[in-house]
């Protein structure tokens, strides 16, 4: 998969948990940056992209991620494994 | 030494005058022993054993599992350095109450084993110092931040006398970089920290205190009381415990300012909060971020495949843990596991709630926030007499007679200290208030340098006089914080 595909694909499942079709995401955004994102959406959002990409994540993994950008590189990379 | 004691008023200046008195190289050391005189004070020697104890072992800890590039290794590392500064907390903190309850469940069980009692010991300060020596290790184990080489400044980080006794309890990231940069005098911090300070003081001494009278009438004879003076009372000490907190937090982050040393916000117009969520990003804001990345972060990772029921249950444990660590009572995890309920009960209506809003087109309306409010605060201030009661007797009876019995209307505790303290208290309030909203309002106290100095100068000695004759010195009150 293509990053730009897995954004597409995780602005998707953002946007579906969030509620909001017209959320706008890009590489640099990070949760702080979208109103409604809190701790009960955040771990929705882990576990649909677990479910989604078919992947397990580790708090260790997620605690340094800053933003979309770095997810999108750290599902990419754990794909490729 | 107490922020409100003649002490620290000759401590904090000479302090200062040393450091500035120094060259750049040795200020550091300058704050480092200050910070041990000011431990010192309270004259408990083991505490200062344990400051010691937990700076060399945490220090050394926090470089081995950052030279370690194996996982479990590190995780390993992580754990012996949590366990040993539990250990001492819990040495200090809560072996009594432990030692006292397991004699309880023998006891109830048939069981005829009773372990002698140990004494308790002063830890003033641990909770908060301990907390942050865990945030340390956790960050250098997340990769979030890399162990400080210096122990002079990891010492410092730790022991930094304005913080040291009931924080802000501030993250590695934000305060070592801080306490490295070469020191230039800066006239605004230095008198922004002395306002910052008199302010702290004056919700201290004049607001505090004053309301904690009228608290303490009620709260230590509940029995002597039903309907209205226990509900006042209840909402006086919602107040009365954010004065005196906010009010140190506000002379602790005026002390720190004098040295351009920001430390971390720990409040936000708590009250000002329209749930339970929001009131925990306004309130000790230290402490429940501390909370959220270290304890139910972790938590709700774990539990992430019980859907909402993970979230609630992650809630429900890192709350009794945060009422735990105020003290070693079943009142402070009952006043924790309260709010623990109230979040994990908001996990499951919240979809249901904002639908409701809209159907009511209620969303963003000024009524529902007014409701929002009042809601919150009494959610919150149910759960405060748990906090405050001295035991859970009384506690259980003041819920019970909060809206009955024959004087249920009457106030008369209002006049326990007689007709002209309870005028001076109220005059003050309103003072107080005035101030407050017009001069040091969050988005107001930074124009504050802006005002004309025959303003400031006004302000000042209004301050400076309401502090010496408004203050209550009829009981010599240490903060209530102090006691976690």
């Amino acid at each position: 998969m293509t990053p730009d595909e897995i954004k597409n694909k995780l602005t998707e499942i953002i946007r579906d948990v969030l509620d909001d079709e017209n959320l706008i995401l890009d590489r640099e955004t990070s949760a702080n940056d979208v109103e409604d994102w809190d701790s009960l959406a955040h771990i929705s959002i882990i576990v649909a992209i677990e479910k989604e990409f078919k992947v397990k994540f580790d708090l260790y993994e997620l605690k340094p991620l800053k933003n979309l950008g770095e997810m999108i590189d750290l599902i990419q990379a754990k794909r490729t494994n | 030494m107490v922020f409100n004691s003649f002490s620290y008023f000759i401590f904090l200046p000479l302090v200062f005058v040393i450091f500035l008195a120094v060259t750049d190289r040795y200020r550091w050391l300058v704050l480092l022993l200050s910070s041990y005189v000011y431990y010192g004070f309270i004259l408990k020697p083991i505490l200062l054993i344990a400051l010691t104890a937990v700076i060399l072992v945490t220090f050394l800890i926090g470089r081995l599992i950052d030279r370690s590039e194996d996982r479990s290794k590190r995780r390993m590392f992580l754990w012996v350095g949590v366990f040993i500064n539990l250990t001492l907390l819990i040495y200090f903190k809560y072996l009594p109450f432990l030692v006292h309850n397991i004699n309880q469940l023998c006891v109830s069980l048939g069981i005829d084993i009773a372990f002698d009692k140990p004494l308790l010991l002063a830890s003033i300060g641990l909770s908060f110092f301990i907390f942050q020596a865990i945030s340390y290790l956790a960050d250098i184990y997340y990769r979030m931040a890399k162990p400080e080489p210096h122990l002079g400044y990891f010492a410092l980080y730790i022991s930094f006398f304005p913080k040291l006794l009931q924080g802000p309890i501030e993250r590695a990231g934000d305060l070592i970089p801080q306490l490295k940069v070469k020191y230039e005098l800066n006239y605004n911090n230095i008198r922004f920290g002395i306002l910052l300070f008199t302010w702290g003081l004056l919700k201290k001494i004049v607001i505090a205190d004053r309301i904690g009278l009228y608290v303490d009438v009620v709260y230590n004879d509940v029995h002597s009381f039903t309907g209205l003076p226990l509900l006042l009372a209840t909402y006086a000490y919602a107040f009365q415990i954010y004065m005196d907190f906010s009010g140190y937090t506000d002379m602790a982050l005026g002390s720190a300012r004098l040295f351009n040393i920001e430390l971390t916000q720990n409040f936000n117009s708590p009250y000002l909060a329209t749930s339970v969520a929001d009131y925990w990003r306004r309130w000790h804001i230290s402490l429940s971020s501390w909370i959220r990345d270290y304890i139910f972060e972790p938590l709700q990772m774990n539990f992430r495949n019980w859907k909402h029921w993970g979230t609630a249950l992650a809630l429900v444990l890192a709350f009794i843990i945060s009422g735990i660590w105020h003290g070693a009572s079943w009142g402070f995890a009952i006043w924790g596991g309260l709010h623990g309920l109230y979040m994990a009960c908001s996990v499951f209506y919240k979809p249901y709630q904002k639908k409701l809003h809209r159907a009511l087109r209620l969303e963003k309306t000024f009524l529902l926030k007014v409701w929002q409010i009042f809601i919150t605060f009494n959610l919150v201030s149910f759960a405060l007499v748990f906090f405050r009661s001295n035991n859970l007797k009384d506690a259980v009876y003041l819920i019970s007679n909060i809206l009955y019995g024959k004087n249920g209307l009457n106030a008369g505790f209002l006049l326990s200290q007689g007709r002209l303290e309870l005028a001076i208290t109220m005059g003050s309030i309103m003072m107080f208030a005035y101030l407050a909203v017009n001069i040091f309002s969050s988005n107001r106290i930074n124009d504050f340098n802006r005002k004309t100095s025959f303003n400031r100068y006004l302000i000042y000695n209004i301050l400076i006089l309401m502090v010496f004759f408004l203050a209550n010195y009829s009981t010599k009150k240490t903060f209530i914080y102090f006691q976690f």
